[in-house]
């Protein structure tokens, strides 16, 4: 986790280096587009770990009691729309600084 | 999402010669008619009009031996029913329409972001708000009827009842927020899903965006399923009774 947080933050600071490369934009790291975007790829990184574990959760559930698939598969289901709710927050925050 | 319109849309505004207004302009500067800039109002009366459509046709023609469309139709219907009689004990009968109806709903106004020329409605945010609105009435109200006004803001409070200053503020913020979380998670769903194949279908316009469009039909099933499942979880936290 910390090893991703360190790759997380280091590369805002290559995209904040990359942006002032450009000209005539004034934009600081922590405002607008840039922000939109890193936090999204952020939310999304958690995101993928968080239903990486359910996905194998409920795998190995079914595997080990392939009758209860029927709810595990639902449980899950309601569970992956729960986690990917909070990247969907930061996508909405995402279209709204646009 | 407010300077692009379907198809249909700018079809009718040009046979209709409808007026152009300034309030919202296309991204070429083009301003927009009525029905260009309230596109997801006319896609949702498109997909509530098919659902009603539907309804009737498989209404009139209810047959002994059932026919293909029959079929189709009684194992959606009986599908629905499963997912409500599974969450609620009392009385699932009672709660089965609505639900029905706003997943038929919803369905459709997902899959027509699939077909050329429509948009989803489903990709605005004030259809999806108003679904989950209705849902919140919906459930508060049958909460309250099942249970009395009193008895039913009381059961916020949570069991310890010396408590109650710190739980009930929380639930009842946690009741609001629904609203929020029922709601946009349905639109940034099948918004970002159009925005994702918007772009692919910029940079490659040839069947590159079709797997896209394939998981977009994937997407669209399962948050419809998802949408009318949180409803049948909130209609049956509210109206369940503590044993």
């Amino acid at each position: 986790m910390k090893k991703f947080l360190t790759t997380a933050f280091l590369f805002t600071v290559a995209v904040a280096a990359f942006a002032q490369g450009a000209p005539g934009v004034q934009k600081s790291l922590f405002e607008g587009q840039y922000l939109a975007h890193i936090s999204l790829a952020i939310a999304a990184a958690g995101c993928g770990m968080a239903q990486g574990k359910a996905v194998a959760a409920a795998c190995e559930g079914i595997a080990r009691n392939p009758q209860a698939a029927g709810n595990i598969r639902t449980t899950m289901i309601i569970g992956l729309a729960l986690i990917e709710a909070l990247v969907i927050y930061v996508l909405v925050a995402a279209f709204a600084v646009h | 999402m407010e300077h692009h319109a379907s198809g249909l849309a700018v079809l009718l505004t040009w046979i209709f010669g409808l007026a152009r207004h300034p309030w919202g302009t296309f991204a070429h500067g083009m301003p927009m008619s009525v029905l260009e800039r309230y596109d997801h109002l006319l896609i949702s009366c498109l997909a509530a009009l098919v659902t009603v459509a539907l309804a009737l046709a498989v209404r009139c023609r209810l047959a002994r031996i059932p026919g293909p469309f029959q079929q189709t139709m009684e194992y959606l219907v009986s599908f629905v029913r499963t997912l409500v009689s599974d969450n609620v004990a009392h009385e699932p009968d009672r709660y089965m329409p609505l639900i029905g109806t706003l997943g038929f709903f919803i369905l459709l106004n997902n899959l027509f972001g699939l077909v050329p020329g429509l948009g989803s409605g489903t990709a605005n945010w004030n259809v999806t708000l108003g679904c989950a609105l209705v849902v919140f009435l919906y459930y508060n109200f049958h909460g309250m009827r099942e249970h009395g006004i009193g008895s039913y803001l009381g059961h916020f409070a949570g069991p310890v009842w010396f408590l109650w200053i710190l739980m009930w503020p929380l639930e009842v913020l946690g009741l609001f927020s629904r609203i929020l979380s029922h709601s946009l998670r349905l639109f940034g769903n099948i918004a970002g899903e159009h925005v994702v194949s918007g772009i692919f279908f910029v940079l490659v316009p040839l069947v590159v965006p079709v797997p896209l469009m394939i998981m977009g039909l994937f997407f669209g099933l399962i948050q419809t399923f998802v949408f009318i499942m949180l409803a049948t979880i909130y209609v049956s936290g509210a109206v369940a009774h503590e044993h």
